[in-house]
């Protein structure tokens, strides 16, 4: 099967007055279509950044970037945001919750922008507020809420279209490990119908969720783990 | 105090510092204040000094005005007011006890000759009480002695000072002299101030004397009655028992009386007139908006201004400033704002004002009270100062005590986006944007509708070609005059004279052209044989119109039945009259006029009987009254007129023959002036001048709101974009292409837009109904203006939320996330 993303020597490069600093250097990465791969690293590695690029928000990089084979380097905004609304779904490190939108109205959003019909937009908040317990809040805004639950309404936001890609940036860094792990266990779930997901996280424990772990440090790639729940049918590059 | 001065400092810094934000104040405010202004000293000349003499306030007016002419408008339109009858007048003097003295004058024209060129005088009749009353003394020698009430006494005149400046060149001796007016030998006895021309617009005063028959008088209403107030009496008590007197007077006198109600005014309403008080009103209401609006931009720029400066308040409280100081700053900051934006608007009042004064057609002005007053006084400046700090107030109480609050509540919430306060001055915003958008909607409204009404105006007499019709007037001396026959040999010899002046198309006569006296219409009391009236009090009244029998040719006005007069309709064969379809339709409706008998006058006057021959178009008359009026036309033949208006139709400019018609009237008649000389598109120009003053003023204030309007809804725009940065981030993170993101932020605006045009309607539509009933022509469900305009003003607030909305669509989702 042709991999999911195939990046090619990525390189991300900003200025900082005269200095150019890099914020990736080099990266070569192959993730094949269902897999559940970790990003680990210290902080300002560049974890977020990575991930905000294979997420097509960011468009500032050089390199090869292939998406199911299509050449991102060479699409341009319009095309590369559609392939992004396409097929992707995003989950915050702070949540990023609309504030002057209810629950409800924030899982809206995704479906408004791929003209979901009405009535099949209301059924599908209506399942994702049941699969994470929220029913009850959906009338609330997020100030309303507490951290952990506003991050349960973003995960539900990110999953509601049932993208092919879910990128996430540190998802329950703001979770009780109860609900952590119910998160994770989703994920596994997604990821087990077929969905590939990229987790950003200083956890061990959500890492053995995945399949591998790629660590990062001051922009380069310093290496590439199987965890023990990797399965067979996943190849590993070299 | 050392305090303020150190925020006034600050303030300073602040302004500078934002100057785009501090231009846009100055100039939205100074627009609004130099308007609010400009229009203040135009309503302290006409309702505040429309008298040219002190202590006008014990003076009333008592007039007089027809029951069937009560019950038309709502407060709205010119208001009909009568002079009354000597009898009643008379009557008056005897029974009233709230007034300690009561005087009356009437309008008249005189010529004056014997010394120096014959010229046509504006003069008033006046009781010998009259100056006394007012309380005004001469500049030279005295005004009238009761004695000089006697006929046969009265001749004497006392001269305005601008007559005696121009005839006489200010000579000290004028009183010895005698003039001859109306061939009659007078006195002169006095010169009057400079600037009296009460009542307007006087040139000359001689004494008002009744003889025995006209003191018995009761049907003939030519006097004009004004009365003091005893000291102590108010207003409403003296109104109170002049009514009373008056129903009397109707119980005992009803065939004359009975259809009148009195209707008395203090002088000040009475000399500005219900029109002139309405037209400034409007303009004050418009101006009130423009300035409301500009209020609402300051305050917006107010609001995203202080939301840059949370920290700074957050410090100044932190450093023990209590809330009040931090709102004191602000409103310090806006009310200099104001105050830049006042010294602006003086500036530009200054400038409006001159304008004002450089297009009024010296003619007209005359005839406005107060016009002469005109000028940016204490008043004036004192009233830009008072508005500045008002504005200054009312544009910063809202955001400063909102920013105050935000200050103290920034240091206590961790999550900083999505708290009350922030949603409060959200909303406030939209709201102020609202409330712009509606107040301009009124106005654009407003000014549409009398900028279509004024149009309307010049085209409805466009069927008669009056840039090449020449008009003037004479009045024959009534000494010289006074047999019928030297009256229609002179009218016969200038017709002929004049008719064969190369270039000259027609010559023609009529009394009254339409659209003369500034539209005013002298309607008179007329009689159907055969047809008594059939309630006592009730009468028929018409324009009687003398003509020559070609002034329907030269005014294009077309025969409906029957035939127009002609030649032959001589002083021997039978009185002839032609009507216009006006009149039929009121008075002979369902049947057939021609062949019926009229007469000018009540049945019993004397003069013969007329009969309909023929039936014309009706032309209209004034730019005041609605309704055609019913007219009746008669040849100069059959009633030769002393008093009458000459037209001309030329080829060409019409003011080329001035001095050929001149001369003709001259080798009949050297002693004749001729006044009131122009064209007759001036003649009605110069009637619709008031009008078209408010329709300018109107139009250019519709167009200063509409654009301080859209500088509101772009403001509000660019900071809700700014605001919302974050969350547009997070919607590109889902997903949200340009477009949907364009029609985010689109969407927002143009529902406060719409919201603003909803609530905006209605409250057009009324000020629709008032400006129907104020001005001829104008409809109060004008389909283009209620869905032109809005239309218009949903573009442009479509132009102004799309700038900002572009910019939204272009942000870098990455960078908007970490926004915040
Ligand atoms: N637009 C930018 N301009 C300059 N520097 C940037 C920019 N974006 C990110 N950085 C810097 O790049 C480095 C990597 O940032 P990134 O957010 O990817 O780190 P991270 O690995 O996600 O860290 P954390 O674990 O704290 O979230 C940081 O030092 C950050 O300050
Ligand atoms: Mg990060």
């Amino acid at each position: 099967m042709e991999p999911l993303i195939q990046l090619r020597n990525l390189e991300k490069v900003v200025e900082a007055g005269p200095n150019k600093f890099f914020l990736l250097r080099r990266i070569n990465l192959d993730i094949q279509q269902g897999e559940f791969v970790t990003i680990m690293g210290p902080s300002g590695a560049g974890k977020s950044t990575l991930l905000s690029i294979i997420g097509m928000l960011d468009g500032a990089w050089s390199g090869d970037y292939f998406f199911l084979g299509e050449a991102v380097h060479k699409l341009n905004v319009k095309k590369r945001n559609e392939l992004h609304k396409a097929n992707i779904g995003f989950v915050f490190q702070s949540y990023h919750l609309i504030d002057n939108l209810t629950v409800f109205e924030n899982l809206e959003v995704p479906l408004s922008y791929k003209n979901v019909p009405h009535k099949e937009r209301v059924s599908l908040v209506c399942d994702a507020l049941d699969r994470f317990h929220i029913v009850g809040k959906k009338d609330l805004f997020p100030n309303q809420l507490s951290g952990g639950q506003q991050q349960l309404v973003g995960v539900a936001r990110a999953v509601i279209l049932s993208p092919k890609l879910i990128l996430a940036d540190e998802p329950t860094g703001n979770l009780h490990s109860a609900q952590g792990e119910e998160i994770m266990e989703l994920f596994k779930k997604l990821n087990d119908a077929g969905t590939t997901i990229i987790q950003v996280t200083h956890s061990e424990r959500n890492a053995s969720y995945g399949h591998r772990i790629i660590q990062l440090k001051d922009g380069w790639v310093v290496s590439e783990t199987a965890t023990a729940g990797a399965r067979a049918t996943v190849s590993h590059p070299a | 105090m050392e305090t303020i001065w150190q925020d006034v400092r600050f303030g300073v810094r602040m302004l500078i510092k934002h100057r785009i934000a501090t231009i846009v104040c100055v100039v939205a405010l100074g627009l609004g204040i130099g308007a609010n202004t400009a229009i203040f000293s135009l309503a302290e000349a006409f309702l505040l000094h429309p008298v040219p003499f002190e202590n006008s306030d014990r003076i009333v007016a008592l007039v007089d005005s027809h029951v069937a002419s009560q019950d038309s408008g709502a407060g709205f339109g010119p208001q009909d007011l009568n002079a009354v009858a000597p009898a009643t007048y008379l009557d008056w003097i005897k029974e009233v006890h709230s007034f300690d003295d009561l005087a009356a004058y009437a309008w008249d024209e005189v010529n004056l000759t014997g010394d120096r060129e014959a010229q046509k005088v504006q003069d008033f009749k006046v009781t010998a009480n009259f100056f006394p009353m007012i309380g005004v003394q001469p500049l030279l020698g005295r005004t009238f002695l009761p004695e000089e009430e006697e006929p046969g006494r009265n001749q004497e005149i006392i001269l305005s000072y601008g007559l005696w400046e121009q005839r006489y060149a200010s000579d000290p001796n004028v009183l010895k002299r005698v003039i001859k007016v109306d061939g009659k030998s007078f006195n002169i006895v006095g010169v009057m101030k400079k600037g009296f021309d009460f009542p307007m617009p006087a040139e000359a005063w001689i004494p008002l004397a009744l003889d025995v028959k006209e003191r018995l008088r009761r049907d003939n209403r030519w006097l004009w009655v004004l009365g003091r107030l005893r000291p102590g009496v108010t207003f409403a008590e003296g109104a109170a028992e002049m009514q009373a007197i008056s129903e009397r007077q109707a119980e005992i006198y009803p065939d004359t009386n009975k259809a009148w109600r009195l209707q008395p005014q203090p002088l000040r309403q009475f000399i500005t007139g219900t029109l002139t008080r309405q037209y400034t009103v409007l303009l004050m209401v418009a101006v009130g908006f423009v300035l409301l609006i500009a209020c609402a931009d300051v305050a917006n720029v107010q609001f995203a201004r202080i939301t840059g400066r949370t920290s700074e308040f957050a410090v100044r409280t932190a450093l023990g400033g209590s809330r009040w100081r931090v709102v004191r700053q602000l409103l310090i900051e806006s009310i200099m704002l104001s105050l830049v934006g006042a010294a602006l608007g003086l500036f530009l009042a200054q400038w409006d004002i001159q304008m004002i004064l450089a297009h009024m057609p010296p003619d007209v002005a005359r005839f406005v009270a107060g016009w002469k007053t005109i000028r940016l006084d204490r008043n004036a400046f004192l009233f830009a100062l008072v508005i500045a700090v008002f504005s200054g107030v009312i544009s910063g109480i809202a955001p400063s005590l909102l920013g105050s609050r935000a200050s103290i509540a920034e240091t206590l919430k961790e999550g900083g986006r999505g708290s009350s306060v922030s949603r409060t001055r959200h909303r406030l915003r939209g709201a102020l944007v609202v409330a712009e958008v509606a107040l301009a909607l009124v106005l654009l409204v407003g000014a549409g509708l009398m900028v279509k009404g004024f149009q309307g105006l010049l085209n409805v007499n466009e069927s008669y070609a009056p840039q090449t019709l020449l008009t003037f007037n004479y009045s024959l001396p009534e000494v010289q005059y006074a047999p019928a026959a030297a009256r229609l040999n002179f009218s016969e010899q200038i017709m002929r004279r004049l008719g064969s002046v190369s270039g000259v198309q027609a010559a023609s006569m009529v009394t009254y052209v339409p659209y003369a006296d500034g539209g005013g219409i002298n309607e008179r009391e007329f009689s159907i044989e055969g047809r008594p009236l059939t309630q006592r009090g009730a009468t028929r009244t018409a324009i009687v119109e003398t003509v020559a029998p070609n002034y329907f040719n030269t005014l294009n006005i077309a025969l409906r039945d029957g035939r127009l007069l002609s030649d032959t309709d001589g002083a021997e064969s039978p009185q002839a009259a032609v009507i216009s379809e006006s009149l039929a339709r009121r008075y002979f409706s369902g049947e057939n006029p021609l062949g019926r008998h009229i007469k000018d006058g009540k049945v019993e006057a004397e003069g013969k009987w007329m009969t309909v021959v023929g039936v014309v178009n009706d032309v209209r008359y004034s730019w005041i009254v609605k309704d055609d009026v019913p007219t009746i036309y008669r040849s100069f033949r059959q009633a030769p007129p002393f008093y009458t208006t000459v037209v001309l139709r030329t080829a060409g400019d019409p003011l080329k023959f001035v001095s050929a018609a001149r001369a003709e009237i001259a080798a009949v008649d050297a002693n004749l002036p001729l006044y009131n000389i122009k064209p007759m598109d001036k003649v009605i120009t110069e009637s619709i001048v008031g009008i078209a003053y408010v329709a300018t003023m109107m139009a250019v204030l519709g167009a200063i709101a509409l654009v301080l309007a859209s500088v509101g809804v772009f403001g509000v725009m660019s900071y809700s974009v700014s605001e919302r940065t974050h969350e547009i981030g997070i919607r590109m993170s889902m997903g949200a292409q340009t477009g949907n993101v364009l029609a985010l932020v689109l969407r927002s605006g143009m529902l406060l837009t719409v919201l603003g045009l909803a609530i905006g309607l209605p409250a057009a539509f009324l000020l629709a109904r008032a400006l129907s009933s104020l001005l001829y022509g104008v409809q109060a469900a004008d389909p283009a203006a209620f869905i032109g305009l809005p239309l218009l003003l949903f573009a442009v607030a479509g132009i102004a939320c799309y700038l900002p909305a572009r910019r939204a669509a272009h942000l870098d989702p990455l960078r908007a996330l970490r926004h915040d």
